[in-house]
């Protein structure tokens, strides 16, 4: 694992700066601490993503960052102000989707309709909107249909487009693509890369690391309260830089004695990840360990079933942070 | 120009309230009171054949009952925005938790004076007289506003602290019964009623909102109008402190 994950915060001028966070902690009990001593800036105009397992802090964090808690400790400013003090000028600003459902007991073109008037626009921009949104998430069937009586995927794109009848500087997206498909998601995210050129801010949650590579500027992986990792995404590949990861699945004969006797046989220039027919494998040199693993495997009578060499992922680099954090907790 | 935080609030709970199947229980229901009760009891008490006198006695009564149905409104409307994701996200907008919650005590005092004035159309249409001075209308308007603020924070207050759906419900159902038929709203309060029984319907505050209204209703004001509008009052300052307290505390979802 490289070391210093977290790039130094460069010093931006304060125009630029969108939310800057110090040394924030956070605790819902007094004892544990969802987050605990986190540290970042968002730059005006970038994606920003959010990585980490349930329970992370995530959600913690997108509260904060909307006013809806107040951290326990540390410095918080979004759009240059304190958001206990100046909560509500800070909503105003802002946009939030948040992770759970919400809706209003009407039609999907009615929540749409009532979120215009809670955000103050006037009819006739706020029919304007309505009918852009409801055409642009694929909405213009389902229109007269009551938000509950959706499906889930079509829900979250109310849940979406709703969030695109005011204006914002700074959108927050706590996981807004679960439950879409393939072309919806792909269509949500166009969306709102198109939304960043036109000067917007988003901090975005997922579990999808794809997404995550394919929207994010820059991202944060936080586990346990704690930022693992932050950097801009190619750059965190290059963290593993010149390796390549094997995925190897196994059948035939009892594969453990194959599993344990895999790291020492391709020695210290490969780490190993294994569970009970897979394995996942980094190393510096894919062709010697290839020929290492095909060698084991004759050995020991083991069938191959499946073998891939690939450049590393966002999702690697995601599970090696966590993984590697685990090991410290483990060894301390 | 737009609207004010609080009236675009307000205007979203009355939009959310009223589709049909709440129009139908929030006004339908006291309004088939009216007239089922009206007439059966009237038939019963032997009145006279129109079922006027009755009529007259029941229709203040069920006037004050929407102010029962307007609490309802307001616990329901904060229960379903935490349950159902709306109060985070309101929240997370433009809004202030204080506009959120006085535009549920708006809604409730709304919901409550519209219900009452229908009712009264009602009356009018099953009887052919309504009062017009204008004290007494004051009267009556003004006591179905607290009675409205008094149940709608007692509503808010049950939906602050109850979690289940299946618990708010059941409870919710139990007040208006209890509210509802141990008052003065469908008859009057008789030193002939057990003890125990005349002591809940005199701590009840919708027998003062009842008392108050029919005072208004038919001209028949009197000093223990007054005294019982005081104790409605101080009651609901109480109440309104206590439902307050237990929603600036509470949760914003049911996560």
């Amino acid at each position: 694992m490289p070391a210093v994950p977290v790039r130094p915060t460069v010093t931006l001028p304060a125009e630029e700066i969108a939310i800057s966070a110090e040394n924030l902690r956070h605790t819902y009990d007094r004892r544990h601490f969802a987050l605990d001593g986190v540290g970042f800036t968002v730059r005006r105009g970038e994606v920003f993503g959010l990585l980490g397992r349930n329970g992370a802090g995530k959600s913690t964090l997108i509260k904060a960052m909307t006013t809806l808690i107040q951290p326990t400790s540390g410095t918080l400013r979004v759009l240059g102000m304190d958001p206990a003090r100046d909560g509500q000028q800070i909503r105003q600003r802002i946009g939030v989707v948040q992770q759970a459902e919400s809706f209003d007991f009407t039609t999907v073109e009615g929540n749409l309709n009532i979120y215009g008037v809670l955000w103050g626009l006037p009819k006739s921009e706020r029919v304007r909107r309505r009918e852009q949104l409801l055409s642009r998430f694929d909405l213009t069937e389902i229109r007269r249909r009551r938000a509950f009586d959706i499906s889930g995927g079509q829900k979250r794109r109310v849940q979406v487009a709703r969030e695109f009848m005011h204006d914002m500087e700074i959108l927050f997206l706590d996981e807004p693509t679960v439950g879409l498909d393939v072309i919806m998601r792909r269509t949500l995210l166009d969306s709102i890369r198109a939304e960043v050129r036109r000067g917007l801010t988003v901090v975005f949650t997922t579990h999808n690391l794809e997404e995550a590579d394919y929207l994010c500027d820059r991202v944060a992986v936080i586990d346990e309260g704690h930022i693992l990792l932050l950097d801009e995404v190619e750059n965190l590949k290059r963290l593993y830089g010149g390796k390549k990861t094997i995925d190897i699945t196994v059948g035939g004969k009892d594969p453990a004695p194959f599993f344990a006797r895999l790291p020492e046989a391709l020695g210290g220039g490969s780490s190993v990840r294994t569970n009970a027919s897979s394995a996942v494998i980094l190393t510096d040199d894919p062709k010697q360990a290839l020929a290492t693993i095909v060698e084991l495997s004759r050995s020991l009578g083991v069938q191959i079933e499946w073998l891939n060499v690939r450049t590393n992922t966002l999702e690697d680099v995601f599970l090696r942070s966590v993984r590697h954090r685990e090991g410290e907790n483990g060894a301390a | 120009m737009a609207l004010p935080n609080l009236l675009r609030l307000i205007y979203r709970n009355i939009i959310v309230n009223t589709d049909p199947g709440s129009l139908v229980i929030l006004v339908g229901l006291p309004g088939m009171y009216l007239v089922f009760f009206g007439f059966g009891f009237q038939s019963l008490a032997g009145g006279s054949a129109s079922g006027t006198s009755y009529l007259s006695f029941l229709t203040p009564g069920i006037m004050a009952f929407q102010v029962v149905m307007a609490g309802t409104v307001g616990g329901s409307m904060l229960w379903a925005d935490r349950r159902w994701g709306m109060l985070a996200q309101l929240l997370s907008g433009p809004f202030t938790r204080l506009e959120y919650l006085l535009g549920i005590m708006l809604t409730s005092m709304a919901f409550g004076l519209g219900g009452s004035l229908v009712m009264l159309g009602v009356a009018f249409v099953l009887i052919g007289s309504i009062p017009t001075h204008a004290f007494a209308l004051a009267v009556i308007f003004g006591t179905i506003v607290v009675g409205s603020i008094f149940f709608g924070a007692m509503m808010l207050l049950l939906a602050a602290l109850v979690k289940s759906n299946t618990a708010y419900n059941s409870i919710q159902i139990l007040l208006i019964f209890v509210v509802n038929f141990a008052s003065t709203v469908f008859y009057p309060l008789s030193s002939r009623l057990p003890l125990v029984l005349r002591v809940l319907f005199e701590v009840n505050p919708l027998t003062y909102v009842a008392d108050a209204v029919r005072g208004g209703y038919t001209g028949s004001l009197d000093l223990t109008d007054g005294y019982q509008l005081v104790v409605l009052l101080v009651e609901t300052t109480i109440v309104l402190a206590f439902a307050v307290r237990a929603y600036l505390r509470s949760d914003l979802s049911y996560e």
